[in-house]
This record gives structure tokens, sequence and C-alpha cells, in this order.
């Protein structure tokens, strides 16, 4: 795959990169802000561009030069990594875009195995959600949510909290050691508890929807 | 930086000769010349710049240590990979590392989101009573413009309002609005017990900052006014 990396912090920049190697990634280039990346690929096309949420141009240049990178190469996957795993990031990103998009904790991608796992889903057209974010958001729902949320079994949290991390039928049914069939069960039953009725045979629709009920302002909007 | 102890003088006046440890040292013939106490500007200006230097303590956290964490967490994840096939208990000791730098990670943020929130340094006031408000028991609903207030102002306000949030129940229903006038912050609690109002007394006075209540004894209303710079 063709990556191409932008983080202001030097040490977490060639760790990255040396993690990328090893995975057998090409790596089209790495610059220290936003705006360098955007040089870099107006001449290297690259599948998917990672990007440092907090790095120049300030204060928060990574949503910056994904939302340009977006409305250029609405094709090119965003994986961003943050020191902080915030829902009001995790908003601000599926604003800029609700596909082929990934959230992670910088030090949770300090695997070959997880970072091509997760890179390889965004190019797929995934969403991926830090898993800790997610727990967050399913074991802390907003106001009148909790109710409804604790009135789930332990089985069905376990799946929304993968539906949370934006895994598929089939990427859950393999964490779960389950059949994607009794997967598909298990989601019927929790859209059903929770009053929800968006299409449920779509993964990314239906991550979506889980998402924003977990998530939904009632102020603000 | 107002060494406060050492140059305080108001209470009883004091005799010349007990100045006390400055004068001491001093030359023959050099008059000793106490500093005159900090007046109310000096001191609001000290409190604004504490709060600034909190600002920065929190983003040398960030661009410190949990950096560098971040980075050996990575190359850890290199040496697996080259080693992986040679040692599979080693494949099990990377992973325990690797989890033991994500907790020490997490502890690093807890301390930096206390001395000053990353949302509020980023992000703002609403994001982060919002974040303060998903952390706690009750159910709260904040309403906040997007502009920015002066960071003495907006800490205060804060962690005025979170450790507030700490300390209620499940069946609490809050609304925050966070709102501005004529330069000052004002931020709106409705539905909390009043009682806590002198605890964000405490955190908005060194600012020049004022709570009015509304609501008796019981549940009710408490309005914190904070001036910004």
């Amino acid at each position: 795959m063709r990556v191409a990396l932008a983080e202001d912090g030097a040490l977490f920049r060639e760790g990255l990169l040396m993690l990328l190697q090893a995975a057998g990634h090409d790596i089209v280039g790495a610059t220290a802000d936003g705006d360098a990346l955007l040089d870099l690929l107006a001449t290297e096309p690259c599948d998917v561009a990672i990007l440092d949420i907090r790095m120049p141009p300030e204060p928060d240049g990574g949503l910056i030069t994904a939302e340009r990178l977006r409305a250029k190469y609405p094709d090119m996957g965003l994986l961003f990594l943050s020191h902080y795993a915030e829902s009001h990031y995790l908003m601000r990103i599926l604003d800029i875009g609700t596909e082929a998009v990934g959230y992670r904790l910088k030090e949770k991608v300090g695997s070959v195995d997880v970072l091509s796992d997760t890179l390889d889903r965004i190019r797929d057209g995934e969403i991926v959600i830090e898993p800790v974010l997610a727990k967050r958001l399913v074991e802390r729902p907003r106001g009148e949510k909790k109710g409804l949320v604790a009135s789930l079994s332990e089985r069905e949290t376990d799946v929304l909290k993968l539906m949370a991390e934006g895994r598929s039928n089939n990427g859950i049914a393999g964490q779960l050691f389950v059949t994607p069939k009794a997967v598909e069960k298990h989601i019927a039953n929790i859209f059903g508890k929770l009053g929800l009725h968006a299409d449920t045979s779509e993964n990314h629709r239906r991550v979506l929807a889980v998402l924003e009920y977990l998530r939904a302002q009632r102020d603000d909007d | 930086m107002i060494a406060e102890p050492a140059h305080r003088t108001d209470g009883a006046p004091q005799a010349g000769a007990e100045v006390g440890p400055r004068s001491e040292g001093a030359r023959p013939g050099s008059p000793t010349v106490r500093l005159l106490p900090p007046g109310p500007d000096d001191r609001l200006r000290f409190r604004r710049a504490r709060w600034q230097s909190r600002q920065r303590l929190e983003r040398q956290l960030h661009d410190g240590a949990s950096l560098r964490i971040s980075a050996l967490a990575l190359k850890l994840g290199v040496v697996r990979h080259h080693i992986a096939s040679a040692a599979p208990d080693l494949d099990g000791s990377i992973d325990d590392l690797q989890d033991q730098l994500h907790a020490v990670l997490q502890e690093l943020r807890e301390i930096a989101g206390r001395i000053y929130p990353t949302l509020l340094d980023e992000a703002g006031l609403g994001p982060a009573l919002r974040g303060a408000g998903d952390r706690c028991e009750a159910t709260v609903r904040v309403q906040a413009p997007d502009r920015r207030f002066d960071p003495a102002a907006e800490g205060a306000a804060y962690f005025a309002v979170a450790d507030l949030l700490g300390a209620l129940g499940p069946d609490s229903d809050v609304a925050i609005v966070v709102g501005d006038d004529g330069g000052a912050l004002v931020v709106t609690l409705e539905g909390v017990p009043v009682e806590y109002a002198g605890r964000m007394l405490d955190e908005v006075a060194g600012l020049d900052g004022t709570i009015d209540v509304t609501g008796g004894t019981g549940v009710g209303t408490i309005t914190a006014r904070i001036p910004c710079a």
C-alpha cells in the first residue's frame, strides 16, 4: 500500500516510518506539517494519508489538512493519530468524512499487524475507531441513552463495542469466535432494544447509526 | 515572580531590623529596600500568569514525555517484527511492555488533564465541559459559543464546574450555559445543589470573579461571572 505521513514529532515520525517499512508498505513521503504533505501529494499519489491531529498549521493541522485532502482526493483514505481519544475529535473527523477514515491512539498502532489491519480497513472504505474510545462511548452514553444501553446483555454489549470500533459482521465474528450468523442475530436484538431503525445490512451505515446514537447531541443543534 | 511570604507587609508593621534574610548579606552602606506588597493588579496578573504556565505544562507533557513514550511503543513493534519468528516468548513480553506503555500514557493524560485539559486548550470551554459531562454520573447539557476567552478565565470556569459535576449523582440533570457579558465570561448552571456555590467561588475569586445563587437552599441556579483580560 502507498502511504504518506505528516507528524511534527521527529521521534514518533521516525518510529512510524520504521514500522511502516517493516510492514512492507511503500512510503510516498513523510513531512513535519500538513501544508508540506499537501505539496508532496500534489505529485505523488497515495492510498492512505496518516495525519497527526495536533501539528502545524496550528492548532489542529491534521483536521484542516484532512479537509483539504478529502476535497481534492475523495478516494484517499485518512488515518488520524493522536495522544487523545476524545469523542469531540471523533465527531469532527466524521464531519470530514464517514468513509475510509480512522482515528487511533499513537501508541496503539505499535505492531505490524495492528497497523496493517488499520490501514487495510481504511483503504477498504471502513471507519476505524480506537477501541479505548469505542468502549468509553458504550459505557458512558449520553443522557437518557444510559438506561437503554444498560438493558443490553453482556454479549450484546461486547457486540455493540465492536460495532462502535467500526468492525464488520465478519470482523466482529472473528473477534468473538462466533459465526457471522450469530453476530447478525445479536445486532438485530441490539437495534430492537435501542429502538434504532437504520438499515442493518450495510456495515458502514450501521456503524454510523451506532455512533450517532451513542453521541447524539441534545444541545447546540 | 512575586515571592509573597518574604515581602508580605500586611498585618502589624515591622521594625526595619527584622526585615529578614535579604538584609543580612547586604553590603554596609547600601540601604535595605522593602518591596511594596503586591497590589490588586499585581495579584491578578500573577494569577493569570499561573494559568498560562499550567497551559504550558500541559503542552510540555504532550510534546515531551508522551511523544517519547509513543515513539517507544512503535519501536518495540519494529523490534518484535524483526525477531518474531525466532522467539515466540519475546512476542508476549513485548505485548506486555506495549500495554504498560499505554497504561503510563493514560496516567500522563490524566495528569495533563488535571493541570489543564487538552480539549480546553485546543477546542475551548464548550467541548471541554461536554467532556467533563461525559465523565460524570449526572446528565449534563452544555450550550456554549465557539468564541474563546482568555486561558485564565476558561481554566477557572472549567475547574469550578468540573469539580461540581464530579460531586453529583446519577439523578441530577444539569443545564450549563456559557455566555459573554460585556467582556466577562458568564457560566450559568441550572439544576445544581446551591451548597456548592462556595467551592465555585474559591476557584473564580482569584480572578475577581463573582458567584450569584438563585433558588434558596436546595437545587437552584448558580451563575459565575469572570472578568477577562
